[in-house]
């Protein structure tokens, strides 16, 4: 085999791909920075008491509902773990919370390094909200349901 | 008010918070360096053996299932052992077309780094089993359903 060729080819490949994260990954952290600070999520937090609603959590999982989404799982989970202990978060709250969480985190970074070695960003953005949805959905369902039966 | 005055505005009301995303945005971009160049470079040397085609024509049939190439295989198991990065690195060195890019990294955004971020979700309180058993499901059932629809 060409080593040269070899060498030459890993670097640059490699290079580029790690360039193109780069692009994205660091005006991305400097706006999730921000948002942070701002506050702005805990006060929007308050206003999606609809989507509480819908899959009958309390409005406290919201906020880190969001956290979750937007941050990832070890910061939404760290933000979790304390609300639970707080006792802000009942066992059923938790559990839709950890199930929706599996299935779509750290959306935008996820998505947009995605993007960068060629998938279509908004199909995986669509897809994993959607889907992330649906579950926690039916996980709700089927944790009522579980609970109706041992109250039997 | 124009948005690259907006965006100005908000830079220097948010000075700090500003320069620890920079921080932030290297720390993570060399995290990520130091597992995609590796990745890269080993991938790409098996691309030079015989290894990487006899592994391809091994998982060939059940890559097929989710409409990938048998060396796909590679970045879904990097992607699950190793973490997210690892599997996009093997990604990197593929010539994927862009329907094979996206159900590759949609079955990789459900399941990725089994190892470590079940334990978190399991310390969250949901069991182990279920949290394995409800990424891997996941990712095989987009794969194959995208398949067909895309």
């Amino acid at each position: 085999m060409d080593f040269v060729a070899y060498l030459k080819e890993s670097f640059t490949g490699s290079m580029s791909s790690v360039l193109t994260m780069g692009a994205i990954i660091i005006p991305l952290m400097v706006v999730m920075e921000i948002l942070k600070d701002t506050k702005v999520l805990e006060r929007f937090s308050s206003k999606l008491n609809p989507i509480a609603k819908f899959f009958n959590i309390s409005n406290e999982s919201i906020f880190p509902l969001l956290i979750g989404i937007i941050f990832g799982l070890a910061y939404g989970a760290g933000i979790i773990i304390d609300s639970t202990e707080e006792g802000n978060l009942s066992k059923r709250d938790l559990y839709v919370l950890v199930i929706f969480l599996l299935a779509c985190h750290a959306i935008f970074e996820d998505t947009l390094i995605f993007a960068a070695v060629g998938a279509n960003l908004w199909l995986i953005f669509i897809i994993r909200l959607i889907v992330a949805i649906i579950i926690s959905y039916f996980a709700a369902r089927i944790i009522d349901k579980r609970q109706l039966v041992e109250e039997d | 008010m124009r948005l690259s005055q907006f965006i100005k505005r908000v830079i220097t009301l948010y000075k700090e918070s500003a320069v620890r995303g920079f921080q932030k945005g290297i720390r993570t971009l060399w995290g990520l360096a130091k597992i995609v160049i590796p990745v890269y470079f080993i991938v790409t040397f098996l691309g030079y053996t015989p290894i990487l085609d006899i592994v391809s024509g091994l998982f060939e049939p059940v890559m097929n299932i989710v409409g990938l190439p048998g060396e796909a295989s590679l970045s879904l198991v990097l992607g699950n052992v190793v973490n997210i990065y690892a599997g996009v690195g093997a990604m990197a060195t593929m010539a994927l077309t862009g329907k094979q890019a996206t159900i590759l990294a949609i079955m990789l955004s459900f399941s990725h780094s089994l190892l470590l971020e079940s334990a978190v979700a399991n310390k969250a309180g949901v069991g182990l089993g279920l949290v394995v058993f409800i990424r891997v499901g996941l990712a095989l059932l987009s794969g194959i359903v995208l398949n067909i629809i895309l």
